[in-house]
């Protein structure tokens, strides 16, 4: 769902991107199941330095020796030997559209890819199937030396800024997830923005899961040199197959003094995707690192952007919107780590669950002793549409210090009736009223997205309310 | 008392353990008056020590890895330098305590109050 | 079925400690048998590992356990009102209730699971609880004033397990206030527990001061069981204790019931107070609101784990839960955790919030302002923080009691008691 399309007028469960392209040239598709020795190849194939290989080893024993977490979604389904690490359609990477290959060409076709062309996009580097195939950046950013491209060529191509970052924020033992992309990531985005510049336009990329029992492991790492500003845009869509797929993605960021950093994320996976991701930021001093994340799709979504303040006047914010329909779990929320003086945060989450859907919202703020005038607010809503729909929420909260201000708020409620009545009465169908109150839910943090993906989703929770009021 | 020992007194080192003992490119735990610290060999030959306790989440350093200057900890994989204690990679913001350490013949001391 | 002692270390009990506690109390075959059934259970029940949310923050190993269990307990709480004892209320201690009116305490005592987050420790009072209040009030009566009961420990290094049980007949109304009281020095553990049933419109006000000796654990448990358009209010103020760590309970189980979980809590040096609790709302109707306040000075931390549960069959259900935490030092800590399980959306009023921080420098600045002192200023400060609770049950000698006891960490303020004079 990388952009608006005007052909989405069917219901969510008439998956409009279910199906996946039958005539995928896979060049090299490594065995089903996981091993040192699919580590290893994964590595070798992609002709990695020696480092980079020791790495993934590493963290695949650190995969191994580590239990699957016992709290938030129910994890049991995913049979880690069920899927396919390693898909690589083509070899590299390209700069224009004329040398993608035509089956890919017509999967971003479908999606409306072309017009990524307009103006308004700075480049868009496209996943399908584990490698960045396509990817255009623009002369403008060349010229003003932001590096935007694949991970994979990353590592080649700039190996000591690569290796003085990579896996900083999120070292390969942080979780069994974490561990496990750090042994089979591939693809995901480079991104470095040199002191100074400031990307005015949002830089996008989006991902696919193709083969049916494909896991999906990119590794994004942003570095936003001082007083830098970027924005950085994901939304994915995925086909529908019958059994469990996985999407383990790692995002680092480094938000350096002075520099701005908006990450966001519309989620729309297939409702049979385990959309498992690890996203952490640090912020320095007088840095501002913003996370917006969408969740609507997927089985099981476990996600908490994290921020950790580490320098002084941090400012950290997490805007997260999830909605969960029938046998959907969306268990995400946010963490903000204080471990300076006068930082900031703020947490808004909203959540809305509908049919069986079960919204949970999981969030810590930590504020370290010595964080004088640390000043944190979360905020978390959560709207239940039905009976046997579900919303949990879970704030933790460790403060350490007395010289702050540290507060959070939520409410649990459904959708009043004494509101859809005035609205009624001002002559909307039932569907339309409560559409129209659950857009007002969601509104503070719509407004936060680039405007196309604010008209997607507003049109997808139209879709969903459509048959949800009663 | 040795003059060895003697100096060791005055200087505020004590020994912690034989080099022959500690392989190099690993560390350890080593309890010394009531302490608790993480003691390492690079590859490269140089000797390092930490406190053995990860600010993070209490994890115990000297049963991790080290990879070349880095202690990595076996709770979530947050990284110290082994010879300043500075935080090299997260979870881990604090840093941990470093003490100076050298070796006498095949004695590994440690300076516990600097 | 075959006992599994599930404990490397002994339990603070076995079956001829309870033999010994039933033949000094000279009690019936039921209660012998009683006891005996929750000494299994307690066997069979393993103690928290501390991988539980509710325990993690409890460093459970260091609970002393090698004080001697007191096998009795020598007090008898009086009535203020010998008259109230002819139209029916029992109020004394609970082995002699248990003595002279089993068809009182028989139907309640020890029925039910008590607090789930506590069950091993719930399992152990009720196998040998010594000492501990009963207390009655029939149907349609409503007892004027404050009955009072004070549980003192006599040595601080005893292991000391009183049962406290309240139960309010249908449309009756009283208020309990309970004292916990141990001396200071040795390391002991204390581990209360407490049920109260509020019957078909009854109305219960319980308040508990906890001022054990400050080398004490306190391990506690409290239950509530709501009944239809029955209200309850607890009043729970922590001063003393090395280490608290109390768990209540309450279940909203009948139609129209109203609950109130209140909690005064004033820490300093290096006591370390926790305290998790249930609102489980299940019928329809329901409301339950939690407000705790903790004021936190020198090496003092505070945590809180508060769940509220609203369940599929609880419609129209009305619930709020706050904890407010004022960090008075630089070392002080606080870990609030308010969760949130709805499992329906027909709810009326469902919400949490919770703070912690520094008094606000503009309130500190406006009391300075008038003429206080730093110090003064700061007193006042908190006392106005804990009058949020207090105003909730203004009934004396409840509210004395407290004050007085709070006054003891966060100190006296005239300033404030002046200004409430003149209002």
């Amino acid at each position: 769902m990388a952009l608006p399309n005007p052909a989405l007028s069917q219901l969510p469960d008439n998956y409009k991107y279910g199906w996946h392209d039958a005539d995928a040239k896979h060049l090299n598709i490594a065995k089903k199941g996981l091993s040192a020795k699919v580590v290893e190849g994964i590595s070798r194939f992609k002709d990695e330095p020696e480092w980079m290989t020791k790495l993934r080893l590493k963290a695949y024993r650190h995969f191994e020796a580590r239990p699957m977490p016992t709290w938030g979604a129910n994890l049991a389904p995913i049979d880690f030997q069920d899927i396919y690490y390693y898909i690589a359609p083509t070899d590299k990477a390209v700069q224009s559209w004329d040398d993608v290959p035509d089956y890919i060409r017509r999967t971003y076709d479908k999606l409306g890819i072309p017009e990524a062309e307009k103006k308004y996009l700075a480049g868009v580097g496209g996943q399908y199937d584990s490698e960045v195939v396509y990817h255009n950046i623009r002369a403008d950013l060349e010229k003003l030396g932001v590096i935007f491209m694949g991970t994979d060529q990353a590592l080649k191509e700039y190996p000591e800024m690569f290796k003085e970052y990579f896996g900083t924020v999120i070292p390969a033992n942080d979780n069994k997830l974490a561990a496990l992309n750090t042994a089979v990531w591939s693809g995901g985005s480079f991104i470095y923005v040199p002191k100074g510049v400031h990307v005015e336009l949002p830089l996008q990329a989006y991902f696919r899961i193709n083969t049916e029992n494909m896991g999906q492991f990119e590794r994004t790492l942003i570095i936003a040199d001082e007083g830098s500003s970027v924005h950085y845009v994901e939304g994915c869509t995925a086909p529908t197959y019958t059994t469990a797929s996985l999407h383990s993605a790692v995002v680092e960021i480094i938000v350096k003094k002075g520099a701005r950093v908006r990450y966001t994320t519309i989620q729309n996976w297939s409702h049979n995707v385990y959309n498992l991701v690890t996203k952490r930021a640090v912020a320095y001093e007088d840095a501002v690192m913003e996370w917006v994340d969408g969740n609507l799709g997927s089985r099981v979504t476990m996600k908490y952007p994290s921020i950790y303040l580490l320098g002084e006047r941090a400012h950290g914010e997490v805007l997260s919107i999830a909605f969960a329909g029938s046998d959907q779990h969306q268990d995400a929320g946010g963490k903000i780590i204080h471990a300076e003086p006068n930082t900031t945060s703020l947490i808004t989450s909203k959540s809305i669950s509908q049919g069986t859907g079960r919204t949970s919202y999981r969030g810590l703020i930590k504020v370290y002793p010595g964080c004088k005038k640390a000043k944190s607010t979360v905020r978390c809503d959560a709207l239940i549409l039905s009976d046997e729909a579900r919303s949990d929420t879970y704030p933790y909260m460790e403060i350490d210090e007395e010289d702050v201000t540290i507060g959070h708020e939520a409410t649990v409620s459904k959708v009043g009736s004494e509101q859809l009545f005035y609205l009624m009465s001002r002559g909307m169908t039932e569907a339309e009223a409560a559409a129209m109150i659950v857009n007002g839910f969601i509104e503070p943090i719509v407004k936060e997205l680039p405007m196309e993906y604010a008209v997607e989703m507003n049109r997808l929770i139209q879709l969903q309310m459509e048959g949800a009021v009663g | 008392m040795t003059a060895m020992e003697q100096a060791a007194q005055v200087s505020g080192f004590v020994t912690v353990g034989r080099a022959s003992e500690i392989a190099p490119g690993t560390v350890r735990v080593v309890e010394i008056d009531g302490r608790s610290l993480c003691v390492g060999l690079t590859e490269d030959g140089e000797w390092g020590a930490i406190d053995n306790v990860c600010t993070h989440d209490g994890g115990v350093l000297g049963e991790g890895e080290l990879d070349e200057n880095a202690v990595e900890c076996p709770r979530h994989g947050g990284r110290f330098d082994l010879f300043s204690g500075r935080v090299l990679a997260l979870p881990p913001v604090v840093p941990v305590r470093a003490y100076a350490t050298r070796t006498v013949g095949d004695d590994v001391q440690v300076e516990l109050d600097a | 079925m075959g006992v599994e002692v599930v404990e490397a270390r002994p339990l603070p009990l076995d079956a001829a400690a309870i033999g010994r506690i039933s033949e000094r109390h000279g009690e019936a075959d039921w209660l012998r048998e009683l006891r005996r059934s929750w000494l299994q259970r307690a066997m069979e029940t393993p103690f928290p590992t501390g991988q539980e949310e509710e325990w993690r923050r409890t460093p459970l190993k260091e609970l002393p356990r090698d004080g001697a269990l007191l096998e009795e307990a020598a007090f008898r709480p009086e009535l203020p009102d010998s008259r109230l004892a002819d139209r029916g209320v029992v109020f004394t201690d609970l082995a002699t209730a248990a003595r002279d009116h089993p068809d009182l305490v028989r139907p309640y005592l020890g029925v039910g699971d008590g607090v789930a987050s506590h069950a091993a420790f719930w399992a152990l009072s009720l196998a040998g609880w010594t000492g501990g209040t009963f207390l009655y009030v029939p149907r349609g009566l409503e007892v004027d004033g404050t009955l009072i009961a004070r549980i003192t420990q006599p040595r601080a290094d005893a292991t000391f397990l009183p049962h406290t049980l309240v139960v309010a007949d249908e449309a009756s109304s009283v208020t309990l206030l309970e004292e916990l009281v141990s001396p200071d020095g040795a390391p002991g553990w204390f581990g209360g527990t407490v049920a109260i049933h509020a019957l078909q419109g009854a109305r219960v006000q319980y308040a508990n001061l906890q001022r054990l000796g400050d080398a004490v654990w306190n391990v506690g448990a409290q239950r509530v069981d709501v009944g239809p358009d029955a209200t309850v209010t607890t009043l729970n103020t922590q001063v003393g204790s090395r280490v608290t760590k109390l768990g209540l309970d309450l279940r909203m189980s009948g139609k129209g019931g109203t609950s109130l979980l209140l909690g005064l809590l004033a820490a300093g040096d290096d006591q370390h107070i926790d305290i998790n609790s249930l609102q489980d709302l299940i019928a329809d109707h329901t409301t339950s609101d939690l407000l705790y306040l903790s004021a936190l000075y020198d090496r003092a931390r505070a945590g809180f784990y508060g769940v509220t549960r609203v369940e599929e069959t609880a419609r129209q259900s009305s619930s709020y839960q706050e904890c407010r935490n004022l960090l008075l030092s630089p070392h002080a800590g606080a870990e609030p955790i308010p969760v949130l399980e709805i499992k329906t959306n027909d709810l009326l009023r469902c919400g949490h919030g919770a703070t912690a921080g520094a008094i606000d420098p503009i309130q500190r600045f406006y009391a300075e302002s008038r003429g206080l002192d730093a110090a003064e200023a700061e007193r006042m400060i908190v006392r106005g923080f804990f009058e949020q609770v207090i105003a909730k049950i203004p009934v004396e000698p409840v509210r004395t009691t407290m004050l007085a006891a709070l006054a003891e960490r966060i100190g006296h303020s005239e300033a404030f008691d002046e200004a409430e004079a003149a209002a």
